[in-house]
């Protein structure tokens, strides 16, 4: 079960993954603490008339399948890297680069589609707590997305210079499983704000 | 030892009465400590003046000294090696002061039981409810009470008991399911029985409102309470947090209020507008003034002015100023056009405020249930009337309520206190200011209504009884109470558009 | 095992060409970042209690004018009295600097980073980076915490839960201006720097033990710093959540928090809809496993220091797990017992009663556990020893407080009373700090290589001990008798006229045990220097960071990590003949094997050792199947 890394020390699962996954939970329950204070808070608030409902943005739909083809891409990248496909695997990764860009590009439409329609952050009226909470909501996930970004960047810059390979993988797959956790989270956040908004 | 624990622990619990035993252990501590409270006197107030910042010197020297007594121990460590006798046996020496400070707390709890004792409250609640509170606290320390004494003695038992010895060997035991079983087991059921008790004194407090029950608004702001009876019509009047003003301190929908607070608010914003307008040249008249100012040693003469002038100067310069007014302007125009929709809102404004009744005393009439009704002004601020066991947080923007009935009047406590001066308050308990410390209101509880009715008669209404000449908004006020004819009453009005 | 040792040496790659700022400051090491923190949260510790000090004084003579204190204070104690505003400013930042930076950086930081990797047999931590890191973000989070106690308006004024709608306005006091803004910025620095280490606490325990080193033969002390990552991992990030809606509100106008407020010298504000309740559910989510993040290193270091001394076995090394688990998992879903009286749903508030009773019991369990341990041993009374029996008192006395506050109908009358104040300064603000002594005292030689005087110790011990009982216990009947939390002072209510004498009583001995503290300061700082040089292992203690040399090393072993071959707290073994049995002993050939006559452990430890083994198996090849590792 145990491996012995080259420091002769024991090991089950490389450090800067399990460190990764754990970054991720603590991530969730950020999450989780600002969709629950979303869903205490929607009651309380539609009870005193102070909660608008409104249609998310076109824009998030978008960026929703974006980031589905970019996970897709992702996956191939790692599965490029594992059969030594290197040309293959950089393609990829600037394919997953490129959505993602697209990605945040389509959150920022978004948020500007929602001030034209009179959403903005901060309330201009006082129904508009539902708008900051998709606000505050979607802006702490760009945040992460963009941390996603530079962790792609920094796994292309490495892939093209040929650093990354079937025995060289740590990277490549700590990028892959944030990506991965980046998407799920977007479609989990859009799910949730399209039923329960 | 085991099996003997067992049996023994067994033995306790089986046995039917085991509560009353317990109140039995603990009884007498509580009687003799309050039979003995009417013999002991207080002790001497400590002199202030006498402690200041040389004492604390003496402190730091006193540490000195102990820092040499301890190098002096050293000494005598080393000639411990040499000759191979202890000088101190530190293992020893520890145990007998556990024992000692076992014997010295419960001392000092003992003393501090005859002494203050009389002044804890539990036992002399003035309120039906709060005598349940009370008595699932002395069945809460009697459980308490009883595992403390036991643990704390053991553990200190148990440090002079077993210190070091060269030449003994610990016992080997690391485990013992049956035994750890019944310490998981037993709290258990004690908790059981404490929860269940607790849940149902919580339930009979808490859960519902009681139907008829005379209902007083308490009112909070920084730093004091307002108390609001409904006056003659027996109806509260409605009230939002936009109406309130000078005038109008807790913000109720009385017309002649509301109006001159819309003149205040046009008023404002115009003066505003004017600021924004010659904000340029105030700008320029403060950069003036500034460099009138900034001449040989005025700046270091007098730092606060300098101060003033220069970050009005810089305000004006780099537009903040005008920020600051435009974010005002705004404010004020939200203000405005929420007050105009509400008074447009006829269902509000229907008179009924009018007569009732703001206070800066809490009158009660014994025996009569009460609601607090808990409206916040600014931030939170907690009600609490621990006489009559009674706490409740007031929040901005959220109704909080609180009932009870109180049992005996002023007057009887005071007899009962021994103290002619003793009134009941109701303080702030949740930190809210500078001022939070000095923030309560008087709370008293008469013998008779008729008493009451004469207090209340004498309290002035909202808005001064109409003249003989009838007033200019007559007509409107029938308008109000046809068409308010359900306004609920205290009602937090959020309707919107 | 050639390979491996010389493998260790290029653990670090700073270790061929050490500089002074790679050694001291942006050290990686494990053992160097532990006694940063522990350095750093002794400063805070002394700037914490002195603000007590401070408060305290204006309690027991609020008409007194104390000249020193203008000097000290300047405008905040003109004439030498405290002002009301930096009264408030001086218990937040107090309880900020005690609940976060002592207790949760100071003490968790300190020793998770020591003995994490020396106890469970690894060189470093997961990551040394993000450890670095970790405390770096500490450090900078208490720099700006500093700094907001400065500033012009004064520092956070809110109480150290800055509930808004108070702290959140500006204008609602003078400590909401700047200085809050301070505050929340050093707590969100603060936050990434606990995330930061506790990813890596839990994840060197999980993933990088030594061979043989199976979780049931971890020391308590492992165990309790896992669980109390794992509380931080779960509820920091929530706290996280409640500050950025926090900082929207103040600096952008949104209504999280705000609704239907008019302040005094502003006007009736714009924000509706928002919920203040709502804030302390998010802070207190994160709150209540605070508590038991503070508690929970000291119970473990307790747990190993008690057994240590008492040469016994600690009594029911599983049942310990079981309730640090069950307190873990408890602290989750009881968050609400804070919030009794602040007019949430009653049935809500009877669950919520009902969960927190629960915690009662295992904390009984640990109770019990300890006082067997004690039970028939052979105490030796180190100071560290002391400490830890110090804090089993005090959990006793503390605890049992907590049986009253969490049920919800004597919440009532005790919420915010000086009770409340009692109960958690002994149940989690003594018995941390107490944790924090023994664990100082402990493995002091294992962090200096030199021994700390014991006769100073005593000392220090046994008047940090009466001093706190003297200045906790009186609260207990103040908040009986109805004396409220924060207040300035007493002198304009008449009722409390009977507290001032004990009210000075209190306040003179909180200034003794103060002053007891400067020889422990004395004591820490001498010895570092000039101590009596430590032996390998001074205290004859089972683990394994004993074994490691004195002298610091990167990699912690110059050859092969040490093998594990029994459970930690093998004292007083009746086969042998010294009275501990150290973890990284082989076993004595086949004397334990074929069973002596008091080796009644032994079969029974392997048996369950499988068992874990089994389980651990499942565990991450569930893990790996999820994530689709290799």
């Amino acid at each position: 079960m145990n491996k012995i890394n080259k420091n002769g020390e024991n090991y089950r699962i490389a450090p800067m993954r399990f460190n990764l996954v754990l970054m991720m939970i603590a991530s969730s329950m950020l999450f989780a603490g600002l969709v629950s204070a979303y869903i205490v808070h929607k009651p309380d608030a539609l009870a005193k008339n102070t909660w608008t409902q409104f249609d998310l943005p076109v824009q998030f739909f978008i960026s929703t399948i974006l980031v589905l083809l970019s996970s897709v891409a992702m996956y191939m990248a790692l599965r490029a890297a594992k059969q030594d496909e290197l040309k293959q695997n950089s393609l990829f990764l600037a394919a997953t680069l490129g959505l993602g860009i697209l990605f945040c590009v389509c959150q920022i439409l978004g948020w500007r589609d929602l001030i034209d329609r009179g959403l903005p952050f901060v309330n201009a009226r006082s129904e508009d707590i539902s708008a900051s909470y998709v606000w505050a909501i979607t802006f702490v996930h760009a945040l992460h997305a963009f941390g996603g970004l530079v962790l792609v960047s920094v796994a292309l810059g490495k892939s093209m210079r040929y650093q990354i390979h079937k025995k060289e993988l740590t990277l490549m797959k700590v990028a892959h499983t944030y990506w991965h956790f980046v998407g799920l989270l977007w479609i989990y956040l859009y799910l949730f704000l399209y039923f329960a908004g | 030892m085991k099996n003997y624990l067992l049996t023994k622990t067994a033995s306790v619990f089986s046995s039917k009465n085991f509560l009353t035993v317990l109140i039995f252990i603990f009884l007498p501590f509580v009687a003799m400590a309050q039979a003995a409270s009417d013999v002991v006197q207080p002790p001497k107030e400590f002199d202030p003046s006498g402690w200041n910042w040389v004492s604390i010197c003496y402190i730091v020297l006193a540490v000195l000294i102990l820092l040499i007594i301890a190098r002096v121990f050293d000494i005598g460590s080393l000639t411990e090696k040499v000759t191979g006798r202890k000088v101190i046996n530190w293992d020893k020496a520890n145990g007998w002061i556990a024992i000692l400070f076992l014997i010295g707390s419960i001392a000092g709890v003992w003393y501090e039981m005859i002494y203050h004792g009389k002044h804890v409250m539990i036992g002399n609640s003035y309120s039906e409810h709060g005598e349940t509170i009370d008595s699932m606290f002395n069945w809460t320390f009697g459980f308490t009470f009883v595992v403390f004494a036991i643990t704390e003695a053991l553990l200190f038992y148990f440090m002079f008991r077993y210190s070091y010895r060269e030449n003994k060997k610990a016992l080997y035991y690391f485990h013992n399911n049956k035994l750890e079983l019944v310490w998981t087991v037993v709290p258990a059921i004690v908790l059981t029985f404490l929860v269940l008790r607790g849940f149902n004194t919580w339930s009979r407090i808490t859960a519902e409102r009681p139907k008829n029950s005379q209902e007083i608004e308490v009112f909070a702001y920084q730093f004091g309470w307002k108390a609001r009876y409904a006056g003659a019509d027996n109806k509260f009047g409605a009230h939002h947090f936009t109406f309130i003003s000078g005038k109008n301190p807790l913000g109720l929908a009385v017309d002649g209020n509301v109006d001159s607070l819309v003149a205040e608010l046009q008023a404002d914003i115009k003066g505003i507008d004017a600021k924004i307008a010659s904000a340029p040249d105030s700008a320029k008249s403060w950069e003036k003034q500034f460099a009138a100012f900034n001449v040989g040693s005025n700046a270091a003469a007098y730092p606060a002015v300098y101060k003033d002038l220069k970050t009005k100067m810089q305000e004006g310069n780099s537009g903040a100023y005008v920020e600051r007014l435009k974010k005002d302007k705004r404010r004020k125009n939200t203000t405005l056009n929420r007050v105009l929709t509400y008074r447009k809102d006829n269902g509000i404004f229907n008179n009924a405020a009018n007569d009732d009744k703001v206070t800066t005393e809490i009158v009660l009439v014994k025996g009569k249930s009460y609601t607090f009704n808990f409206r916040a002004r600014d931030v939170i601020h907690s009600a609490w009337f621990p006489d009559f066991r009674g706490q409740m947080n007031v929040v901005p923007g959220m109704a909080t309520w609180f009932s009870f009935v109180p049992t005996k009047t002023t007057a009887q406590a005071r007899i009962e206190k021994n103290n002619p001066e003793f009134e009941f308050y109701l303080y702030c308990n949740k930190i809210c200011g500078a001022a939070h410390y000095n923030m309560k209101i008087k709370m008293t509880v008469v013998e008779s209504e008729a008493e009451y009715n004469t207090w209340l008669a004498a309290q002035p209404a909202v808005v001064a009884p109409p003249a003989p000449a009838t007033a200019p908004g007559d007509d409107k006020k029938e308008q109000g109470k046809d068409s308010g004819s359900a306004p609920q009453k205290m009602a937090m009005i959020t309707k919107t558009r | 095992m050639s390979t491996a040792a010389s493998h260790a040496h290029d653990h670090d790659h700073h270790h061929h060409k050490e500089s002074f700022i790679s050694k001291y400051v942006f050290s990686m090491d494990h053992k160097m970042i532990s006694k940063q923190f522990l350095i750093t949260g002794i400063v805070m510790g002394i700037v914490g209690l002195v603000m007590s000090l401070l408060f305290r004084m204006q309690l027991a003579w609020p008409d007194e004018k104390f000249g020193l204190l203008e000097m000290l204070l300047g405008k905040w104690a003109q004439d030498g009295k405290l002002d009301p505003n930096f009264y408030m400013g001086l218990v937040t930042i107090h309880g900020t600097i005690m609940v976060f930076y002592v207790l949760t950086a100071g003490l968790s930081g300190t020793f998770s980073n020591l003995l994490i990797p020396l106890q469970v047999g690894a060189r470093d931590m997961a990551s040394p980076f993000m450890n670095m890191l970790s405390y770096w973000f500490f450090f900078m989070s208490s720099v700006v915490l500093l700094i907001s106690v400065g500033v012009e308006t004064g520092p956070a004024s809110a109480g150290w839960t800055v509930y808004p709608p108070l702290s959140a306005m500006e204008k609602a006091m003078p400590g909401s201006g700047l200085g809050m803004t301070l505050w929340l910025i050093a707590i969100i620095l603060f936050i990434v720097s606990a995330l930061l280490g506790g990813i890596n606490y839990i994840s060197t325990v999980l993933n990088m033990r030594t061979k043989g080193m199976s979780m049931n033969r971890m020391p308590l002390t492992i165990w309790a710093f896992f669980f109390t990552a794992v509380l931080g991992l779960l509820s920091f990030p929530v706290l996280l959540g409640a500050g950025l809606f926090l900082i929207f509100d103040r600096s952008f106008g949104t209504s999280f928090y705000l609704s239907d407020i008019y302040l005094e010298g502003v006007g009736a504000m714009e924000n509706i809809g928002g919920s203040p309740v709502l804030y302390q559910h998010l802070f207190w989510f994160l709150g209540h496993p605070e508590v038991y993040i503070i508690l929970m290193p000291a119970l473990g270091i307790t747990s190993e220091v008690i057994s240590t001394n008492a040469r016994k076995p600690i009594f029911g090394y599983t049942a310990m797990v079981i309730s640090l688990m069950g307190i873990s998992f408890l602290s989750f879903i009881v968050w609400g017992h804070h919030m009794f009286i602040t007019g949430m749903n009653p049935f809500l508030g009877s669950v919520f009663m009902i969960l927190t009773l629960i915690i009662a019991v295992p904390s009984a369990v640990k109770v019990f556990n300890y006082l067997t341990t004690l039970w028939k041993g052979n105490l030796r009374f180190t100071p560290a020893m002391l400490f830890s029996i110090g804090l089993v008192s005090f959990f006793i006395s503390g605890g049992l407080t907590g049986i009253y506050l969490g049920n919800a109908a004597l919440d009532i009358q005790l919420h915010d009373s000086y009770f409340v104040v009692a109960h958690f300064h002994l149940v989690m603000g003594s018995s941390a700090i107490f944790g924090m002594f023994a664990g100082i005292y402990h493995w002091f030689p294992r962090m200096y290589g030199r021994m700390l005087n014991n006769t100073l110790g005593y000392f220090h011990f046994w008047i940090t001990f009466i001093t706190a009982y003297l200045v906790f216990f009186p609260m207990h009947f103040m908040g009986l008798a109805g004396v409220p939390r924060r207040y300035y002072m007493f002198t304009l209510v008449k009722e409390f006229d009977i507290w001032m004498d004990v009210n000075k009583m209190m306040t003179m001995a909180a200034i003794v045990g103060g002053a007891a503290q400067l020889l422990f300061l004395w004591n820490f700082f001498y010895s570092i220097f000039k101590g009596k040089k430590s032996e390998q292992n001074p205290w004859q203690s089972n683990t394994l960071e004993w074994s490691a040399p004195v002298k610091h090393l990167h990699g912690n072993w110059p050859g092969a990590i040490p093998e594990v071959y029994r459970g930690p707290y093998e004292y007083s073994h009746p086969d042998r003949e010294e009275d501990f049995y150290p973890q990284y002993i082989p076993d004595e050939s086949d004397k334990a094997e074929t069973g002596g006559e008091g080796s009644k452990s032994a079969p029974k430890r392997k048996s369950t050792k499988k068992e874990e083994e089994v389980v651990e198996n499942v565990m991450f090849s569930a893990i790996k199947r999820v994530f689709g590792w290799s």
